[in-house]
């Protein structure tokens, strides 16, 4: 059930770490690591300390520096970091209710970008896997994920153009409305617009995902369920729910990084705004960054985004581990 | 087995260590990874040498009629020196695409620079050239261009870029034959004016398109109604590093801005306007059933209008534009704004394009093009090919004093809001905290 190629590369990792210690002879251990094995592990491991491993480690020692033109110009210890927690309000404003800033808009996008798409997902691929036509829909579903990011955000553009006669969205509402709706110039607006647009954009990800699911899950089971007298809605909370479990966690977890990666939508539609509204963290490490020149600054959004991506990957490694287990 | 694998690590080894070294020719890393995704350091030795000998690289920010404009020139350059010209054009990730340069050791020898608060930047990391050692002479350029102009491309009292091309920000477009229908007969000159052609307009068809999710659309007002009704010392001193928000001016300033800016006579309401791509505004003006009689941004609106809103527009009939109206001055003064030139390397060939741009012959193959106004002083106005650009070109050299953009002129990495979001919250009513606007900008000054 579980996929191949995460536990393939867990066997590797914790034989390279030699954290396990497996209960064969010692004789055996000694011949994992000879030549040949050092030959394979060698250029990975090259690569992560070039391309992963290093960037890391430079941008943290970055994060505490001035950092102009994205070298080391001046220390300043962890001035960026009190700035943009405690100065900073587009990036976190604990003063107003609900909070704001670009930490919270990402929360807002985690809870309900995430929940939406998976909950979406999940409707459309039980309801689609009852009809005949189930390929044609999914199809459908699936489409908005082979456009870019940023041509799915100009799309997004067209349809919430705030003038009917280039809104979609307005022209179809031009009848009950007096005047348009102006979704990506409304701060109270902007953010629902864009989890709507980004919703829209990842749905046909986790039907197919959830469908392939649903598909292997044994006939039997449901059957035997129906058998004992089960209604449809107990089979699909007591069974089927609990049997793509995994699957749907596998999702939340890949769709809550994506969440925390969030960019190129935001940049594309609204750059940030009204004001600085619909900032991301990734957009705010942009804008620091490249715009503003402020490479330690910029370096100091991207450490807060790894350190909130921790505990995601904690979790991740931790599910590999223990299904592995059973 | 294991020798074909040795080989193979030394073969990936190989392309690793070209990849991570060589210069990193067409393609530069996009800024997705942020600053962990530059180049590693180490590999900038000695790769900023040009490219094979008479030729140059240039890195732009104009596309479409604008390079077509810009080749021109670019074709009677190699004409003259022989020198060819590889040209890049980036206009949505210019800052990117350029950071990324510099930063990986490989820059174009000639980068065309938008925004002075960018040139700083540029200047003092010490990735620009001076134009005093490019072989230009600086002191004969003061009676080639406008003492506003050079001042634009000077940081710390050095010259690092040429000006190249501007336009007036002083613009204010409007439909000839609406202001016609309506009884408004003369162009406004005064505030009061302004406002009573904008009530006869109000409802036959609208008052004024405001494409305001452009920010800078925003910024651009700030700046025309601060020069005019606070004036040029007190607009000089605002965008400079001694500049104080919290002067009751700035307050003032948003409270006349206001005054226009409303649901009152923005078409569509502020609501919208602030979700709306300055393009569209400009459409709603001048497509063949205007919605608005009024919309301001700087002279290029005439280039867009006529070129890709509504080829059927008349000069003098259905598009024209007036001065920004007067507020407190009685003199003509406005703003400006433009792109500078620089070079970031010694290149023979970036001195040889530099000397060239500076000469009159290439202002006056440029401008022949209707795409652009020179402030090169040896191009005359009636080398324009049409009347719109030729009253820009004269309205600022008539005006008593012209400034830089002043949004421009503040530095880039305010930590934050900047100007524009403000903005954007100032029109839709919010209270703006002007001392915490100060602290910020102050900041940036500091850390420059």
């Amino acid at each position: 059930m579980q996929a191949d190629p995460p536990g393939g590369m867990e066997r590797v990792a914790v034989s390279s770490i030699g954290v396990a210690k497996p209960p064969e002879a010692p004789k055996q251990i000694g011949r994992r690591y000879d030549r040949t094995t050092l030959l394979f592990l060698g250029p990975p491991a090259i690569l992560m300390a070039i391309f992963l491993v290093y960037p890391t480690i430079y941008t943290i020692a970055l994060s505490f520096n001035r950092g102009r033109r994205g070298e080391f110009t001046e220390w300043v210890g962890f001035d960026h970091y009190i700035n943009l927690l405690t100065g900073d309000k587009s990036f976190l404003d604990l003063g107003s209710f609900p909070p704001e800033g670009a930490i919270w808009n990402n929360v807002l996008w985690a809870v309900f970008y995430t929940s939406l798409v998976i909950f979406l997902g999940l409707v459309v691929a039980v309801l689609a896997s009852r009809v005949r036509y189930e390929s044609i829909i999914k199809a459908v579903v699936f489409l908005p994920m082979a456009i870019a990011a940023t041509a799915l955000a100009i799309i997004w553009n067209f349809v919430y153009a705030p003038d009917s006669n280039i809104g979609l969205l307005n022209a179809i509402l031009s009848p009950v409305t007096d005047r348009g709706i102006s979704w990506l110039g409304n701060p109270s607006l902007v953010n629902a617009a864009l989890i709507a647009a980004g919703v829209w954009g990842s749905v046909g990800f986790a039907t197919v995902i959830l469908s392939a699911a649903l598909k292997s899950i044994p006939s039997e089971i449901l059957e035997a369920a129906r058998v004992d007298g089960a209604t449809e809605r107990q089979v699909f909370f007591g069974i089927i729910i609990p049997m793509v479990s995994l699957p749907i966690s596998v999702l939340a977890v890949t769709l809550l990084v994506n969440v925390v990666k969030l960019f190129d939508l935001i940049y594309v539609l609204t750059n940030g705004g009204p004001g600085t509204k619909s900032r991301v963290i990734a957009f705010t490490m942009y804008n620091d960054s490249i715009p503003g020149g402020q490479f330690g600054r910029g370096a100091a959004v991207a450490v807060i985004m790894l350190v909130l991506l921790i505990p995601i990957m904690a979790y991740n490694i931790r599910r590999f581990r223990s299904s592995r287990v059973t | 087995m294991s020798r074909s694998l040795r080989l193979s690590a030394f073969a990936l080894a190989a392309a690793l260590v070209a990849t991570a070294c060589g210069p990193a020719g067409t393609t530069v890393p996009p800024a997705s990874g942020g600053p962990a995704a530059s180049a590693p350091e180490g590999s900038s030795g000695g790769s900023v040498a040009p490219g094979p000998a008479g030729s140059i690289n240039v890195l732009s920010l104009w596309g479409g009629s604008e390079e077509k404009a810009f080749q021109a020139v670019l074709a009677d350059f190699t004409a003259k020196t022989g020198v060819t010209v590889n040209y890049e054009a980036d206009r949505q990730t210019y800052s990117t695409t350029l950071q990324s340069r510099i930063t990986g050791g490989n820059p174009p020898d000639i980068a065309i620079i938008p925004g002075i608060g960018f040139l700083r930047r540029f200047a003092k990391d010490g990735s620009l050239m001076k134009i005093a050692d490019l072989g230009v002479d600086t002191a004969g350029l003061t009676s080639s261009y406008p003492e506003g102009f050079l001042a634009a491309g000077t940081v710390d009292g050095q010259l690092y870029a040429i000006p190249a091309k501007y336009n007036n920000k002083g613009t204010m477009w409007f439909r000839p034959d609406v202001y016609k229908d309506d009884g408004v007969t003369a162009n406004p000159a005064t505030w009061a004016d302004y406002k009573a052609a904008l009530d006869s307009t109000k409802d036959k068809p609208g008052a004024m398109a405001l494409g305001a999710k452009d920010d800078w659309n925003l910024t651009d007002w700030f700046e025309s109604i601060y020069i005019r009704q606070a004036g040029v010392d007190a607009y000089d001193k605002l965008f400079g590093a001694e500049g104080d928000w919290t002067d009751a001016t700035v307050q003032k300033d948003v409270d006349t801005m206001l005054e226009v800016i409303n649901d009152k006579y923005v078409v569509g309401g502020i609501d919208a306007a602030v979700g709306r791509a300055w393009t569209d505004a400009i459409a709603q003006v001048f497509k063949p059933t205007p919605e608005a009689g009024t919309f301001y941004e700087g002279g290029f609106v005439g280039g867009i209008a006529l070129g890709q809103t509504n080829t059927d527009l008349k000069i003098g009939e259905t598009i024209d534009w007036y001065p920004f109206p007067k507020i407190n001055n009685t003199d003509e003064v406005t703003t400006f704004g433009g792109d500078v030139v620089g070079a970031l390397t010694d290149s023979d060939g970036a001195k040889a394009f530099l000397q060239y741009l500076v000469t009159p012959e290439a202002n006056k193959v440029w401008a022949s093009t209707g795409a652009i106004v020179s402030p090169h002083k040896g191009v005359d106005t009636s080398a324009y090919p049409n009347d719109l650009v030729k009253r820009e070109a004269e309205s600022l050299t008539s005006a008593s004093a012209i400034r830089y953009d002043g949004s421009d002129l503040l530095p880039a990495g305010i930590a934050g809001e900047g100007l524009g979001a403000l903005l954007q919250r100032a029109i839709r009513g919010d209270k703006i905290d002007w001392a915490d606007f100060q602290t910020r900008v102050k900041a940036a000054w500091d850390a420059e």
